[in-house]
């Protein structure tokens, strides 16, 4: 067993695969991402299934989960918004959740540990916005970066801080979720690798190693919170930024 | 079930209905967003800057290499990125003051200056 906090992000292929020189090899990543999918479809599907007029626990969790993620999407993008992006939030936060949650097993790969898998994600809505914003709205999604009432002298230098400004959203819209699981799940490592370290220098270690066990017990019920915590933040900046999709104006 | 209950149904119903609505008011008063944690507001706080500072240097550089202004693409870029991420930091700011009011009857803070 290894100690090293950092051996738990190393991707490992179970199948190589190579489409045209690029390696699409099935590996533990993907591994854990299809069975994030798999997880939220069985779930949904079991929760689903009575589909009675008075829930059960499970379809009670659904429903709950459903009109959660409804309302966040009313509250930031408006009725339109729950027509034309519900299912996309919906699945965003199903899957970066049940993902963060597969993680927290041990041995288990955490699929948004990996920088590469937010990016895409922050990416897709980033794609999103600027398709629907231009399909829906022509040049008027152009007045994002010109907020109104800004002097024409000193609108060049605003419209360029606001290309920045929007340019920079994919790049933290990824990061704030990686950096949070990644960092949780280091901290995580360190100090449960304390446990063993100390138990090894003798009987005075072993008593002393219960103080890093009741840390990473700790830690352990805070990680949960933020693979939570996390989903439900980065749903939430979708929402404000589809939103700009909708409603270009400031 | 009539001697029990003396109401007719559709009084039932509007009982029911008003103490699910009472029921529902009281649980969206008690369940206020989630009291963000110190370091997630300062990951928060620096990922908007940091991301605009990095994007806008990046911008300013690729500029640099079609464009003969080496290397003022990348100084003006990197501090056109401050700017912009100090925009972004003032509106995430006003996000979360705006889901986070002040509680008005919290007890004043002394003035250093009286």
């Amino acid at each position: 067993m290894s100690n090293d906090p950092m051996h738990q992000f190393h991707i490992e292929r179970i199948a190589t695969f190579d489409i045209g020189g690029l390696d699409a090899s099935f590996s533990y990543a993907s591994l854990a991402m299809v069975g994030a999918v798999a997880g939220v479809s069985y779930l949904m599907w079991q929760a689903i299934k009575p589909a009675s007029l008075v829930p059960g626990r499970g379809q009670l969790a659904a429903e709950t989960a459903y009109s959660f993620i409804e309302n966040m999407v009313r509250d930031s993008a408006g009725e339109e918004g729950v027509k034309r992006f519900f299912p996309f939030v919906f699945t965003l936060f199903a899957f970066i959740f049940m993902a963060n949650m597969i993680g927290m097993f041990p041995y288990f790969f955490t699929a948004t540990s990996q920088i590469v898998v937010t990016a895409t994600l922050a990416l897709i809505v980033f794609a999103t916005v600027i398709i629907v914003g231009i399909a829906k709205n022509g040049l008027g999604f152009f007045k994002l970066f010109a907020p109104s009432g800004v002097p024409v002298y000193i609108l060049w230098f605003v419209v360029l801080i606001e290309i920045i400004s929007f340019f920079s959203r994919p790049l933290s819209h990824s990061v704030r979720l990686w950096a949070n699981i990644f960092a949780g799940h280091v901290l995580l490592k360190v100090f449960a690798g304390f446990v063993p370290a100390m138990g090894s220098v003798g009987p005075l270690g072993v008593v002393g190693s219960i103080l890093p066990f009741a840390m990473t017990v700790a830690l352990y019920g805070l990680e949960f919170l933020v693979a939570g915590l996390q989903a439900y933040v980065f749903a939430i900046l979708t929402c404000i930024y589809l939103n700009d999709a909708l409603h270009p104006g400031h | 079930m009539a001697e029990n209950d003396p109401l007719p149904d559709d009084d039932r119903l509007d009982s029911l209905r008003r103490r699910v609505d009472a029921a529902r008011a009281e649980q969206s008063s008690r369940s206020a967003p989630a009291k963000d944690s110190a370091a997630s507001l300062a990951l928060r706080f620096g990922g908007e800057f940091g991301a605009a500072v990095l994007v806008g240097a990046a911008m300013g550089f690729g500029a640099d290499q079609f464009l003969p202004t080496k290397p003022w693409g990348l100084i003006f870029g990197l501090v056109l990125g401050f700017a912009a991420g100090v925009v972004n930091v003032v509106r995430v700011a006003q996000t979360y003051a705006k889901s986070h009011p002040v509680d008005p009857n919290a007890p004043r803070i002394a003035d250093d200056e009286e």
